[in-house]
């Protein structure tokens, strides 16, 4: 059995009736919608249409929110409803960049995720979804796509359906009849700050008030506008669900995993291990970056209160739990290394090279595999994702241990091998960042959001921070003036560099609107 | 990609049962009175909560669609409406406003007590009064004023009516007054005058859903009598193959929706129409022996060609000499529309051979001079499609509506205010309401006692500022008493703020023309309802309401019971007597059974229905909320006369027209008597005999006239340009939904809607600012610029731009601006935004999260009256200047000069032709007014 919904656009007058018979029999809060209405218009008087599209969950059969889901919160019922259990849900977030379609929200009052749910609640008493019975049009017609006999299952077979983004490979289960191509594809409308009979708005932080104006960027900020609609109405959208404390969680985290990644190599190549830098500076950096990581994460949840269910309601299948087991493992070595070095033990440092150097890795680049998972966004789903962030953890390990080798141990020759990797890293970091930027994309959003950093709102941060302040201006530095304090400025230019990567990577790939 | 339909399972999901076959739409209708359900916050943990279900009638437009109230059985608060699934002309479903009830019930902001001013009237102190002294207060005075003989000061000025229309006639024939006044000729009273001077009726029923082509000068997919009912029939034909025409100057949602979208220049609607009948002649694709049988023509040949003989060919020659000059060139020359275009639809509907349903309501009709000849020239176009009253086709509506006599009706007063209906406007179809504050500027008259019910004149009519000068004017207006569930721009200027019920908090009959067939659905007080049901017993709603926590919300019916007793309470006036129960004789009337004995009398096959299921008619329609009366109702004009209605007649020999009894009781058709229509001809009337006597001759058979508005009097070189005021939103109706926060979330401005030609010629863009200046004042809007309206023409959205003077009372913190009124001079106005919507705290959460801030511009403030001299319709579109606006201009700005006001109320009045008429008359006697008074006040006295 599976549920799911024909959306008939030859019907559909845009009259809201779903919107707030919806926000009825749910009680949602405003500023945030289960299923909305969307108008665009096109063409010329006295040939112009208005397009309605009625947009939310999909109920994906292959649903990308489920699967990162760290806590199953969001859940695949048997009958093909995706539905979610807002007593489970962390805040992260994820679902909400995993999901290619707009359809979560965080609920202002309990701070937990939600989107249509297909009013599981009176499927279970064996009604039809509020936003059904209220259509004067019967325009949104349910069922079980798996009868042969039922409505929904005789108008897919004998009709041409069409599906938000089936590029995404989610199978979703919401299909629209006689729906205009442009009213599916946000990629094809120009967005505008004031609408026909409403002003814009957007959701700045998730779960806090709407603030009135602009959300998505428009023609003139760097995107390619596919098509000639003009979206004349539509709600809220999240802005940019993950801000700046998960752009500087990667940043610590490429600290943390880096020291010890650096610390490890050393390790394992027999140099200098027992030495003051790799003893006790690495782990030491290693264990504070990754503390500040663990409680960047912690502070991002919208219910921080519950980051324990991570570990006791977990989703196997979800990066996130992966990701919090790789940081605890990381804990618990930078800890032993830590005990190592402070004991001069040069057998455990012998021992834990390999497991360090593992461990390490997986904690500087399971985030590509977490960032993967967030397949609403595609330009986080090219495979230099993982280049990007091992290249970026030993760069940023490299100059943090650069400084503290610098700053606590007058050790020259450490110092020396330090400023050589820097700078191979740092010119590595440069390629891996062009080819993220400029090489091919798999899709066309990826490549709009590739151009919002290097010709939209971001390209000044882009050129003048990382490429020139935070990448060419430290290569030079760290060839005119081996060491002092020239290396020191090019180890801190280096680092600011790669947090302000992190920071426009993480915010261009959330600046199209989904939806 | 992996199929992902073995996800980890949440523990809820593992214990599901096995779905059942199939999902329903309603609970069973057998376990309305006790349904269970899970909670729907608290999901996906099972909780269920226990509801009654009670039937009502949705209060926000008129369309009556049914509500099911979900009354949870244990607190007593509702948690929801939905559709009623037993109402056949919403059939369960609702627009959005259907569900926004429940923010209009749940609202932090609305009225829970009667209130009294404090200080002067307008200066917003009050203070809590109970009923009782409301009722002998107003009773003493209405009472002194019946026994004085000053019955035309007493006015009860009604916005949103329903079935108060027979109720009220009742009481107000009780109290022996002319005091009914409505809104209708700011509203629909163009459209009905040309519909009623073809029928005698004065509404389009059309039946969508069979049609074959579809012609709409409305927006009935989004807006209009009846939005939710048409839009349900509209898409159903359009679905079966159906062509559906929309006529709209700027792109509606329906337009939108059309296989024709036509945008003329306002006003000049007639002409295109005119220019279908000229296609339709010429080709020949019209029903000649429709027309032969139910037009009127051996009318218009002895009156207008006495010469010809009387045969259908003089006509079928002579209409086609009438139209020879409406050639789709004519039309594209005036409307802007591309003849071939013109033609093309011309050419559909003379395809859809009768199917043709249409509909005008307000749109054209209402915005200029001669608007009502817009609906003459639609129904011409269907007349001529013998498309009237058969499946797929337009009915006259009264056919299509079921309207049940109460009981003890009191003959009518013998009294006539012109007050309502001046000499200046013989054939005006409504009260010349909005004309009121300038009748008592000249003297006309005073009010002693002053009603208004959910209505916003001060908002919603022209020159709002001439109705707050008359409201603060004691002398003029001696008390008055708003009616009203919600604050109001109007309600500021009361003596006595009385909050009447919603949706959910009242009684009302209702039955509306929403297809071929009649109904009534029965708006029911649910709270009231739950707790009878539970055993509790109430003589008023507002003591139940009260028991339910909703303050003392009362429902007019009881009020006008209540009050009636204390203008008569022993009975001496004659008042009394129909205010008592007809089922103990000289005990007061319980407002149940008031509707006992209609639905015991009046409302034929409810009794046998109801005994069907062992339940008493009240029962009946307690539990249902709705009775379909008949269904498929077709060719109504074509009933024989029974044997008992032929008995005594007399057949004129010239007319044809039976009389009996000095009434016209039929009309003799190719031998036969039928009941035809009521009009003087029994017949469909092509030549009004009533027009060319009372002094309108060149109006006499369909016509197209220039309006106020036609493009030749506007000069873009001056900066001028049309602005069509009048366009309604899916979400929102007129001033009454500003309590609904789910609604003025989607939407909440009105901005200027600009064809980018004309934005590139102002130099300005989306969100810059334009001064429109009308002829007495002008106001400041945002900018939409948008290739759906046509060039030259600015259209600004009805129902936004409310506001408030005080911060914390007086309007709806959801919806008003807070703004400062005031007087640059003698009747020089200035109203200026302190600040948009904002946030507020109360016991709604929600109300802290309001995010918009721009409530719209109040444009209506800035028109001056324009009565149409045969209708009397106001006509809404208006000439403008649009300008870029000065460094003093801001944003919302209302400026208006009521002396002004005054000027051009006198230059429209001076285009009237007043009565007499014929036989000495105020009025023709045929034509419908309501609330007739007695025959007698007809002749003027000389």
């Amino acid at each position: 059995m599976r549920y799911g919904f024909v959306i008939d656009q030859r019907k559909c007058i845009g009259c809201h009736a779903c919107t707030v018979a919806c926000k009825e029999e749910n009680q949602v809060p405003l500023g945030v919608n289960r299923t909305w209405v969307k108008y665009i218009e096109k063409g010329t008087f006295p040939d112009t249409r208005r397009y309605f599209s009625v947009l939310r969950c999909n109920h994906c059969d292959n649903a990308p929110c489920v699967t990162i889901c760290p806590t199953v919160a969001l859940y695949r019922r048997p009958d093909g409803i995706v539905d979610f259990d807002g007593d489970r849900c962390i805040g992260c977030k994820s679902c909400m960049q995993a999901c290619p379609y707009d359809a979560l929200y965080i609920d202002p009052e309990t701070r937990t995720a939600a989107k249509c749910h297909y009013c599981a609640h009176r499927v279970e008493v064996g009604l039809e979804p509020a936003c059904v019975i209220v259509c004067p049009v019967q325009a949104i017609v349910p069922g079980d796509l798996d009868d042969p006999g039922s409505s929904i299952a005789r108008l897919v077979a004998s009709q041409q359906v069409a599906v938000r983004k089936p590029e995404q490979g989610t199978k979703p289960k919401l299909f629209y009849l006689g729906a205009d191509e442009a009213s599916l594809r946000p990629a094809m409308q120009e967005g505008s700050d004031r609408y026909l009979f409403a002003e814009a708005s957007r959701i700045p932080v998730p779960g806090e008030p709407n603030v009135a104006g602009r959300a998505a960027p428009a023609a003139g900020d760097g995107v390619d506008l596919l098509g000639m609609a003009r979206t004349v109405y539509d709600v809220a959208h999240p802005e940019r669900p993950w801000g700046w404390k998960v752009s500087t969680y990667l940043w610590t985290k490429s600290v943390a995993a880096g020291a010890l990644l650096v610390a490890a190599i050393a390790a394992i190549d027999g140099l200098s291990f027992a030495g003051p830098v790799a003893g006790l500076a690495a782990p030491l950096i290693s264990l504070v970056f990754l503390a500040l990581t663990a409680a960047l994460l912690v502070l991002d949840l919208k219910r921080p209160d519950r980051f324990l269910y991570l570990l006791f309601r977990p989703n196997r299948r979800s990066w996130l739990v992966w990701g919090g087991w790789i940081l605890m493992a990381h804990g618990l070595l930078g800890t032993a290394w830590l005990a190592a070095g402070w004991t001069r033990s040069y057998m455990t440092f012998f021992a834990l090279g390999w497991p360090g150097l593992l461990v390490a890795a997986a904690s500087a680049g399971y985030s590509a595999f977490l960032f993967g998972q967030a397949e609403g966004r595609d330009f986080w789903q090219s495979p230099l994702v993982l280049p990007h962030l091992l290249v970026a953890a030993v760069t940023a390990g490299c100059a943090s241990l650069l400084v503290a080798a610098l700053a606590v141990s007058g050790d020259a020759r450490v110092a020396e091998g330090l400023r050589m990797a820097l700078w191979f890293s740092l010119a590595l970091n440069g390629v891996v960042l062009f080819a993220e930027t400029f090489t091919a994309h798999a899709t066309q959003d990826a490549a709009r959001a590739a151009r919002l950093i290097t010709r939209g709102p971001y390209r000044v941060r882009f050129w003048w921070g990382t490429v020139v302040g935070g990448t060419g201006v430290p290569l030079v530095l760290l060839v005119i003036s081996p060491l002092g304090w020239a290396a020191v400025a090019a180890a801190v230019l280096a680092l600011g560099g790669l947090w302000l990567w992190e920071d426009i990577w993480v915010r261009a790939g959330q600046a199209l609107a989904l939806s | 990609m992996n199929d992902r339909t073995a996800d980890p399972l949440h523990p809820h999901a593992r214990d599901l049962d096995p779905p059942a076959p199939g999902l329903s739409r309603f609970p069973p209708v057998e376990r309305w009175d006790d349904w269970e359900e899970y909670d729907s916050k608290a999901w996906p943990k099972r909780v269920p909560r226990r509801y009654s279900l009670i039937p009502t009638i949705c209060f926000n437009c008129e369309a009556g669609c049914g509500l099911l109230a979900y009354v949870d059985r244990q607190t007593l608060k509702i948690q929801k409406f939905e559709g009623n699934p037993e109402h056949p002309g919403s059939r369960g479903r609702n627009c959005a406003k259907g569900p926004a009830t429940l923010n209009q019930v749940q609202d932090p902001e609305r009225i829970l007590h009667p209130l009294k001013r404090a200080g002067k009237r307008g200066e917003g102190k009050w203070e809590r009064v109970s009923w009782d002294e409301v009722l002998d207060d107003i009773g003493g005075r209405i009472r002194k004023a019946l026994v004085e003989g000053r019955q035309k000061e007493i006015m009860y000025h009604l916005g949103r009516p329903g079935h108060e229309l027979v109720y009220l006639q009742r009481v107000f024939h009780a109290w022996g007054i002319d005091g009914h006044n409505s809104h209708t000729n700011v509203c629909s009273a163009g459209a009905r005058a040309g519909y009623a001077f073809w029928h005698g009726f004065d509404r389009p029923s059309p039946d969508h859903g069979r049609a074959r082509f579809i012609l709409l000068m409305s927006s009935h997919l989004e807006a209009g009598h009846y939005f939710n009912p048409h839009a349900q029939r509209i898409i159903e034909g359009k679905m079966a193959g159906a062509k559906v025409c929309v006529v709209d100057t700027r792109l509606s949602n329906t337009a939108s929706m059309a296989d024709y979208w036509l945008s003329p220049w306002p006003g000049t609607e007639a002409a295109m129409l005119l220019a279908f009948v000229h296609v339709l002649l010429r080709d020949g694709t019209w029903d000649r022996e429709f027309v032969r049988r139910w037009v009127n023509w051996e009318e218009y040949l002895l009156h207008e060609r006495p010469d010809a003989p009387v045969a259908f060919e003089e006509f079928e020659r002579a209409l086609g000499e009438i139209y020879a000059a409406y050639t789709p060139e004519f039309a594209e020359a005036e409307t802007g529309i591309p003849a071939a275009r013109i033609e093309e639809v011309a050419r559909e509907i003379g395809r859809s051979g009768g199917a043709l349903s249409s509909h005008v309501w307000r749109n054209a009709a209402a915005g200029n001079l001669h608007g009502w000849e817009v609906a003459r020239a639609l129904e011409l176009v269907v007349v001529l499609m013998g498309a009237v009253a058969v499946p797929g086709g337009t009915a006259p509506s009264a056919w299509n509506k079921a309207v049940p006599a109460p009981p003890m009706m009191p003959p009518p007063a013998k009294v006539w205010s012109e007050l309502l209906m001046p000499r200046e406007y013989p054939l005006a179809f409504f009260e010349m309401s909005f004309l009121l504050p300038h009748f008592l500027r000249e003297g006309r008259g005073k009010l002693a006692m002053y009603f208004t019910r959910v209505y916003n004149p001060v908002w919603t009519n022209p020159d709002g500022m001439s109705w707050i000068e008359m409201l603060t004017d004691e002398a003029r207006v001696e008390r008055h008493a708003c009616l009203t569930p919600i604050w109001s721009e109007t309600a500021w200027f009361a003596d006595y703020v009385l909050p009447m019920g919603h949706a959910s908090e009242r009684h009302d009959l209702m039955s509306q023309e929403t297809h071929a067939a009649r109904w009534i659905g029965f708006r029911q007080p649910v709270l009231r309802v739950a707790l009878e049901r539970q055993g509790r017993r109430f003589d008023l709603t507002w003591q139940a309401h009260e028991a339910a926590g909703l303050g003392q919300v009362w429902e007019e019916d009881e009020f006008w019971i209540e009050l009636s007793w204390r203008i008569d309470p022993d009975g001496t006036l004659g008042i009394r007597k129909y205010f008592e129960s007809p089922y103990r004789a000289g005990e007061k009337l319980r407002i149940e059974e008031l509707y006992r004995w209609i639905f015991e009398n009046s409302v034929p096959g409810l009794p046998e229905a109801a005994a069907r299921q062992g339940l008493t008619p009240l029962e009946y329609m307690r539990k249902y909320g709705a009775f379909l009366v008949e269904d498929h109702v077709y060719r109504t004009h074509e009933t024989p006369l029974s044997p008992a209605e032929r008995l005594g007649a007399a057949v004129d020999p010239v007319t044809r027209v039976a009389v009996k009894g000095g009434s016209a009781v039929g009309v003799e058709v190719d031998g036969q008597l039928r009941a035809g229509f009521p009009t003087p001809s029994r017949k469909l009337e092509f030549y009004s005999k009533t027009l060319k006597d009372w002094k309108w001759p060149e109006h006499a058979v369909p016509t197209y006239a220039k309006g106020h508005v036609h493009w030749s009097q506007i000069d873009p070189a001056r900066g001028e340009m049309l602005l069509l005021p009048t366009f309604r939103l899916p979400t929102l109706i007129h001033s009454r939904s500003g309590n609904a926060k789910w609604l003025y979330e989607i939407s909440h401005t009105n901005p200027l809607w600009l064809s980018p030609g004309d934005a590139s010629r102002l130099g300005v863009r989306t969100g810059d600012l334009l001064k429109v200046e009308t002829e007495i004042g002008h106001f400041v809007d945002k900018v939409w610029v948008t290739e759906s309206i046509r060039p030259g023409v600015v259209a600004c959205s009805h129902h936004l731009g409310r506001w408030r003077l005080q911060e914390d009372a007086g309007g709806e913190r959801w919806s008003t601006a807070l703004v400062d009124m005031q007087r640059l001079g003698e009747g020089r106005w200035r109203l200026r935004h302190i600040h948009g919507v904002r946030p507020f705290a109360s016991d709604d959460p929600d109300s802290s999260r309001v995010w918009w801030e721009d409530p719209g511009v109040h444009q209506n403030l800035t028109f001056p009256v324009h009565p149409d001299p045969v209708s009397g319709q106001h006509c809404w579109h208006q000439k403008v200047r649009v300008v870029r606006p000065g460094a003093d201009d801001r944003y919302g700005d209302v400026v208006v000069d009521t002396n002004r006001a005054h000027q051009v109320y006198r230059e429209w009045l001076a285009m009237a032709r007043p009565a007499p008429g014929p036989g000495g008359l105020r009025r023709p006697l045929w034509l419908p007014r309501a609330f007739k008074p007695d025959a007698s006040t007809y002749r003027l006295e000389p």
